[in-house]
């Protein structure tokens, strides 16, 4: 060992580091980045103030093309995970929750009908989302759709 | 003190606590006590990796009630927000449920290597009871747990679950109004279930876990077979 300079008063010198310690130490400080990084990184983004406020989410969903849903269509997307039925009417697009209010079974657009239909008890519900035949209690709910160039827009927020 | 050129900064920082605390012979005592050789083996980890699934629920569970609402409106909502809109929601939220499935099982794999290696026998019986506690807390745990998502598996989940409570003799009634709140589930039994998962359980848990530990430490690891 070289040891070099020891002065007085000062503590005496370190060793130099070896071969093997050096990589001792580099392993082990990476594992901790890793370790620690790994952790922590998910707990400070889940901890950061999230996007949306409102539970049901805020920000508007781009579901589809409007090619998607030629004029006298309908189809169901997801939007922040509920069914959403969007329909091409001719008064323009519109979005219906896809939930049936009776008991929760997923909504269909009959083309032939031009209505909404329930495939549980053959309910029916008209565009604006009012019962039009079967035990439904209430109406849907609908959501605000928005064209932008060729692409449809649906907003989280139940209107 | 001792004076070796030897001295890395790590102990060097040990020993600036050291001769403040006086902690290093204790600490000593209580980490640097052997493993007997016949005890190095993977199944005799099983209770370490039970008591680690523990802690994980512990940091899940408090980061999943910063955004849990347990109300019979918003329980649902809040859980597709912590999926949907929070940062790593999804993440935090499976790793609890998944590791509060783990738990049981590592719980009841520990229980079969006491079992089988009779680590159970005099003096260690207490030990044993207080395991069998833990493990009945754990179920517990899950079975609290399972009705907070408020989804349509978690209310018919817990109506039969809570309904075998129904049919102790006598007092069945009663017992099953005391655990529900009412005689069916609602959004007092939600309350009641959070309460007794988030508060109640984890206060036990500390309680028996301390006691597991203690006596671990007391009277060591069984003999060899």
């Amino acid at each position: 060992m070289n040891e070099t300079g020891n002065t007085a008063g000062k503590g005496p010198l370190e060793e130099p580091v070896s071969r093997r310690g050096l990589f001792k130490y580099a392993l082990l400080g990476f594992s901790a980045l890793v370790t620690v990084g790994g952790v922590l990184t998910p707990i400070i983004a889940y901890l950061w103030p999230p996007k949306q406020a409102s539970a049901a989410g805020g920000g508007a969903v781009n579901v589809a093309s409007t090619a998607d849903v030629p004029p006298g269509t309908g189809q169901v997307f997801s939007v922040y995970n509920k069914p959403v039925l969007v329909i091409n009417t001719p008064d323009g697009y519109q979005a219906l929750s896809a939930t049936c209010t009776h008991l929760g079974c997923i909504l269909f657009w009959n083309e032939q009908r031009q209505l909404i239909a329930c495939p549980c008890h053959e309910a029916y519900f008209n565009t604006n989302g009012a019962v039009v035949a079967g035990p439904p209690p209430s109406p849907l709910p609908t959501y605000r759709v928005r064209v932008d160039g060729d692409q449809i827009y649906v907003e989280g927020v139940e209107s | 003190m001792e004076t070796t050129s030897r001295r890395s900064w790590t102990t060097r920082v040990g020993d600036w606590f050291d001769e403040r605390f006086d902690v290093r012979i204790p600490l000593e005592a209580f980490l640097k006590k052997p493993v007997p050789k016949h005890a190095i083996k993977w199944y005799f980890c099983l209770g370490g990796i039970t008591f680690a699934l523990f802690a994980i629920q512990g940091v899940t569970g408090i980061l999943l009630s910063l955004y849990y609402k347990p109300t019979p409106d918003q329980a649902y909502e809040s859980i597709l927000f912590i999926m949907n809109n929070v940062r790593f929601g999804w993440l935090i939220r499976s790793i609890h449920s998944w590791s509060a499935s783990l738990m049981i099982a590592f719980c009841v794999a520990h229980m079969l290597r006491v079992y089988i290696t009779a680590s159970y026998k005099k003096p260690r019986e207490l030990n044993w009871v207080a395991g069998v506690v833990l493990l009945l807390l754990t179920l517990a745990f899950g079975f609290t747990g399972y009705l907070l998502p408020w989804d349509q598996k978690a209310l018919w989940g817990s109506t039969v679950g809570s309904e075998i409570l129904g049919v102790v003799p006598l007092i069945g009634e009663a017992l099953l109004g005391l655990l529900r709140g009412g005689m069916e589930i609602t959004g007092l039994t939600l309350t009641r279930f959070y309460g007794i998962h988030m508060l109640v359980l984890p206060m036990l848990a500390f309680v028996f876990l301390g006691a597991h530990f203690i006596i671990i430490r007391r009277q060591g690891i069984s003999g060899p077979l």
